[in-house]
């Protein structure tokens, strides 16, 4: 009976992202059709492009490995109530701080990798946390002021790459650090395939931020403070504590995001090589798709990153172009927050509740 | 004759929940309608039909004769009935001007102008003797100016029948006083007047004909001069209420003592003044007051969410100023929030979460910071059990309980730590009659216990019912303190008028 | 070069023009309290309907036109959303900017099937006009003169938007709005007419910054052309709290800097800095300016959902 309601409460949460995902297949279908391919048969290459052979599977799951980082930041934020819009300067803060490290740290390559971790993780919390600090202190809105720095982090970063730390030996000057010495990276996970430790470290994020959240005292005092940081006062939650923590994990947690990216797979920071992509985006929709629960967080991650590497395969193969991938995203978030199955009952019985005597 | 509004058995349901079942009222020209009843009685939603905002199940709307049907409020304002709400549906940015010509602004070559409008009002607040300040900021103007803009707005709109909803419960006595000559002359003048509201020495001053309503239907419809109080309570609530458990005479040391208590001394008009209190052991000290004047700042000085410039609290041995909140509770505070939904849980969280505010903390709850959830709740269980609290599930979240489930729960959250004292602040406010007696009798077993309680209300019955001693406040001081047996209700409105309290009290028992 | 002369101010005013244009565009749905961050969407929707207008009937007006609707669907779309469906409205409007890179990227192959760019010398882009009497006066003429008339409209637009708060009757209303949305709603305003028509109004507006993107200097649309100016209009706009006169003013503030960082690249100066001040300007100012526009929807933004 217990069982029967959770399952069914259990669904009844994934109607929202399922319809939005279905809608956002469907728009997809209509701008396939329309560059006059095969609907399906485009669908079976982007499925094939992301989980066709073990490949395909390694190098989606290298893909998400930064996604899931930067969602399960966010999902902090979001969690605590906060609407942290910096994951990407604090990405690329992080990045651009542990190749800094692992190039100018003396010791050992796995003495370099570690402070290249640390200090991926510190600078990002760090500059996640001035944003705190300036809500909690000043009342400067976070979403705003965490938009406004990302431009200063990644301005700053791009600074330091093209100027004091560019790597000149190069034959062209591009705007990027020495190479790290190989002994500071970090391991792929199978000879040969691009999937690397960071993506475990990424799974391993998730589950202990899933039992954080769910089981501990911390974790309830980070929720309530979301739910209502009146509440949270109230109960004796010290809210600025909290928020403080909160933000200083989320951007900590998206630092990592661009360390372990420089780590396993770029070994230098290169200007752009993290914000093109769209990390920080695509990581603030799988936050938003699984409405902030770690492990939902790094299923989504990978979802989307999937939806990006098949797209790369349909290009390969198909005549119809890549772009796909960010139209079926940009669709599927739009309709994600929307009250659209449930929109008509959700009114009747909100009435009811109001009018219901005790 | 006809009338100049019939609403003829008009039934609302929501789901299976019937809000209004064939309930019918008739008004006429220059006369006042109460409409009384309880909370969740179908007050609201009748008149929410009536402006527009629902639309009956079934049912008929006349005006003067003819039948009419409202799709939304544009309608019922254009037929001629305005709403004062009872929260103020104000632009606080905008002049009282323009809050009260908004909607039908006059115009001069398309462009709004202001300077008729200004004209307009001042006009027209000659007009029905309704003073206000055109060009005021309606931010800036004090809770009746405010209402008085409503109801200048409603005239404007053109409103011959004019529905107040509980208009009176945010005002002071003096200002009440005005309203309801302001609300005579109205009729005078040949408005219609409903009144909306649970205060029967009100009713019984203004109103011709009276309506009370419970549980959806109307169960009394009477003329003023053949009832009376007692009869409309009988009517309101259904049964004869039940008698408050004993209080047995205890004499308790000082629990909580406060000592010249300063907040906000900077500004122009401090917000507490000068303020010492005592409450003992065994003892409900009721703290009566036009709300706004001070209470809630002194409750969340007391329990730590407001800072303090000066002065002293302590709760036994314990300083509790300068301390946290967590700090505070663990010193033996529980504290039932004035605001439920915004102090005292979150709608998002369910039962559980709700329930576990401050438990989390407890030893017996938390195991190297892992919460021990199967023992908690047992504990929530219990609660639910012993208040009859109604949720399907502890999964339920708390805001799909009803508002008197919701205090319950929260009662029993604050009762369960079992501290030495207890803020009550607004403990019944919105719920329904039986969980009002639930709450009264766990106050008042709590008392018997001896333990030390401080009561907030802006009930006066309420105060009357549940304190031993009662202190009034007014503009951030504590005028005066009364015995419960001293204490009555004209008594106690002087005194939360600002009024003198030598004149006023006989005998005062000060506590300093 | 000189590093503050003439032609360094005409080009801030040039520069300043898309981003007055989407900004003001934001504060009309800030006012009725929808907080809109797909101001970078709407102005590439407007720029690469306009390539597809200018390309397709060879005419500028028709094109400028097409680069409104074109941004105008994209509005609505969100709209529909925000207001009709209860989206998140932040949420809706990073999405609106995802969707709307995809499908101008995804629109460059399908219609020219080209990649990243798409240029035709026989696209004609906007005139320049010269303004008869101002013309004529040394130095305010060269900085007055000469501009697309996308940029005069786009000051134009800023007074009239300006006219239409104060002095109107629907203005008056749509600030009501924005400040209470409720008693609006209990006066029987129209509140949701009054939200779509700012919607549309906020989709003009970025169409026509759009166009003045794609049509202005060169006429050419390239992939992401926006290159974050809707963010930074809707910095602007909160910088002007929503105020036309404080964005216009803001605008300029912006415009001069970004100007002055593509100067300084001349100057063998690291422009990273240059080009960060417009952002550490803002967060200063909104230390001191407690932003009463965006305040009452940003309340109400807290979690996620």
């Amino acid at each position: 009976m217990n069982l029967q309601r959770k399952l069914q409460q259990l669904l009844r949460s994934l109607v929202q992202p399922l319809t939005a995902v279905l809608i956002g297949l469907l728009t997809g279908a209509v701008a396939i059709s329309i560059v006059g391919a095969s609907v399906l048969e485009t669908y079976k290459v982007m499925w094939d492009g992301a989980f066709g052979n073990f490949y395909f599977v390694t190098a989606t799951l290298a893909r998400a490995t930064p996604i899931i980082l930067i969602g399960l930041g966010l999902a902090i934020a979001f969690r605590a109530g906060v609407f942290n819009m910096g994951a990407e300067g604090q990405m690329v803060l992080g990045a651009v701080s542990a190749a800094l490290a692992a190039l100018y740290v003396p010791g050992s390559g796995i003495i370099k990798m570690l402070s290249a971790l640390v200090a991926g993780f510190l600078a990002g919390g760090l500059w996640s946390l001035l944003a705190g600090w300036m809500e909690t202190r000043f009342k400067v809105q976070l979403l705003i002021s965490t938009l406004l720095l990302n431009y200063v982090a990644v301005l700053f970063a791009g600074y330091l790459v093209s100027s004091p730390f560019q790597d000149k030996s190069g034959s062209a000057a591009l705007a990027q650090t020495h190479m790290i010495d190989q002994a500071a990276w970090l391991p792929k996970l199978f000879q040969g395939m691009s999937v690397h430790m960071g993506f475990v470290i990424a799974i391993v994020l998730a589950i202990i931020l899933y039992i954080i959240l769910r089981f501990t005292s911390a974790g309830y005092e980070v929720r309530m403070l979301g739910y209502n940081p009146f509440f949270a006062e109230y109960g004796g939650i010290n809210k600025i504590k909290v928020l403080l923590f909160s933000m200083f994990f989320s951007g900590g947690i998206a630092g990592l995001a661009g360390t372990v990216e420089v780590l396993g797979s770029q070994y230098r920071y290169v200007e752009g090589s993290l914000t093109v992509p769209g990390y920080a985006w695509t990581g603030l929709m799988a936050a938003l798709l699984a409405n902030s629960n770690p492990l939902g967080t790094a299923v989504a991650a990978i979802m989307l990153a999937a939806l990006q590497t098949g797209a790369m395969g349909m290009e390969r193969n198909t005549e119809v172009p890549l772009e796909i991938a960010s139209v079926i995203q940009g669709v599927l978030i739009l309709f994600v927050t929307a009250k659209i199955t449930m929109n008509w009952w959700k009114v009747k019985k909100k009435a009811g509740d109001i009018h219901g005597a005790a | 004759m006809t009338y100049r509004l019939e609403m003829k058995e008009m039934t609302k349901k929501y789901g299976e929940f019937l809000a209004n079942d064939e309930v019918s009222i008739q008004l006429k020209k220059g006369e006042v309608l109460a409409i009384v009843g309880e909370n969740g009685a179908g007050k609201t939603t009748l008149m929410r039909m009536l402006y527009g905002l629902e639309q009956p199940t079934s049912g008929e709307i006349k005006l003067n004769g003819k039948t009419v049907k409202f799709s939304g409020p544009l309608d019922a304002i254009e037929n001629g009935i305005g709403m004062v709400h009872q929260h103020f549906m104000l632009f606080s940015d905008f002049s009282v001007t323009e809050n009260i010509v908004i909607g039908h602004e006059p115009k001069r070559n398309g462009f709004f102008d202001r300077k008729e409008a200004a004209e307009k009002v001042k006009a027209l607040s000659e007009q029905y003797k309704i003073h206000v300040n055109p060009l005021k900021k309606a931010g800036d103007c004090s809770i009746g100016e405010q209402q008085r803009i409503e109801i200048l707005k409603v005239l404007y709109q053109g409103a011959d029948i004019i529905i107040l909803d509980e208009p009176t419960a945010v005002l002071t006595p003096i200002e009440v006083e005005e309203l309801l000559k302001t609300i005579q002359f109205l009729a005078e003048q040949g408005k219609s007047i409903i009144l909306i509201t649970h205060k029967l020495p009100e009713v019984m001053k203004v109103s011709g004909q009276i309506t009370v309503l419970r549980n959806g239907k109307v169960t009394g419809n009477v003329l003023k001069q053949n009832t009376d109080i007692e009869q409309l309570a009988t009517l309101m609530v259904g049964r004869e209420l039940q008698k408050l458990t004993d209080r047995n005479q205890l004499e308790g040391e000082p629990l909580l003592v406060i000592d010249n208590l300063n907040i906000g001394v900077k500004e122009a008009k401090p917000i507490l003044d000068h303020l010492s209190l005592t409450v003992n052991r065994g003892e409900i000290v009721g703290i009566a007051g036009v709300s706004g004047n001070g209470q809630s700042e002194l409750i969340q000085a007391i329990s730590g969410l407001r800072k303090i410039d000066s002065g002293s609290i302590r709760l036994g041995e314990t300083i509790l100023n300068g301390k946290s909140v967590a700090y505070i509770r663990n010193a033996g505070l529980a504290h039932i929030p004035e605001d439920r939904y915004l102090w005292g849980a979150a709608k998002e969280a369910s039962v559980e979460e709700t329930g576990l505010m401050g438990y989390y903390r407890k030893k017996k709850f938390n195991q190297s910071s892992f919460i021990r959830l199967n023992g908690f709740r047992k504990l929530v269980r219990g609660w639910i059990e012993r208040f009859e609290i109604k949720t399907t599930s502890l999964d339920e979240k708390s805001g799909n309980l009803s508002g008197g489930n919701l205090q319950k729960l929260i009662v029993a959250r604050e009762l369960g730590f079992e501290t030495d004292f207890l803020i009550a602040a607004e403990p019944t406010r919105g719920v329904d009659i039986g969980a009002m007696e639930y709450i009264h009798e766990a106050i008042i077993a709590k008392r018997n216990n001896g333990d030390g309680i401080l009561l907030v209300s802006s009930e006066l019955t309420e105060i009357l019912t549940l304190s031993d001693r009662i202190a009034v406040m007014y503009e951030g001081k504590i005028v005066d303190i009364l015995d419960r047996n001293d204490a009555t209700e004209e008594r106690l409105s002087v005194l939360m008028a600002g009024g003198n309290e030598n004149e006023s009290s006989t005998k005062t028992t000060t506590t300093a | 070069m000189e590093l503050l002369d003439l032609s360094f101010f005409t080009s801030a005013i040039r520069m300043i023009s898309p981003i007055l244009l989407a900004a003001l565009g934001g504060a009309l749905c800030a006012r009725v309290g929808i907080f809109n961050v797909g101001l970078e969407g709407l102005i590439l929707a407007g720029a690469f309907s306009a390539i597809v207008g200018n390309y397709y009937s060879g005419s500028v007006l028709v094109a400028v036109l097409v680069g409104a609707l074109g941004s105008v669907l994209v509005s609505l779309l969100f709209g529909l959303a925000a207001i009709r469906l209860k989206a998140n409205p932040i949420v809706a409007g990073i999405a609106i900017n995802f969707l709307v890179l995809g499908l101008t990227t995804f629109g460059l192959r399908a219609i020219f099937d080209v990649k990243g760019a798409f240029y035709d010398k026989n696209m004609e882009g906007l005139p320049k006009l010269d303004i008869p009497v101002i013309e004529g006066i040394p130095v305010v003429g060269k900085l007055l003169s000469g501009h697309s008339p996308l940029v005069y409209i786009a000051f134009l637009a800023g007074i009239l938007l300006y006219i239409f708060f104060y002095r109107t009757v629907t203005g008056f209303r749509v600030l009501a709005v924005g400040k209470n949305e409720a008693a609006a709603r209990s006066l029987g305003l129209k509140v949701t007419v009054l939200q779509y028509g700012a919607i549309v109004a906020c989709g003009i507006l970025c169409g026509l910054a759009g166009a003045q993107l794609s049509l202005g200097q060169v006429t050419m649309f390239t992939e992401g052309m926006t290159a974050g100016r809707g963010f930074i209009a809707l910095v602007a706009m909160m910088l002007g709290q929503s105020h036309p006169i404080g964005i216009v003013g803001s605008s300029l503030l912006f415009g001069l800097m970004d100007a002055l960082s593509i100067r300084l690249q001349g100057f063998s100066m690291p422009t990273q800095f240059t080009a960060m001040l417009p952002y550490i300007i803002t967060i200063i100012a909104m230390f001191f300016l407690k932003d009463r526009g965006a305040d009452s929807q940003l309340s109400g933004q807290q979690s996620s959902r």
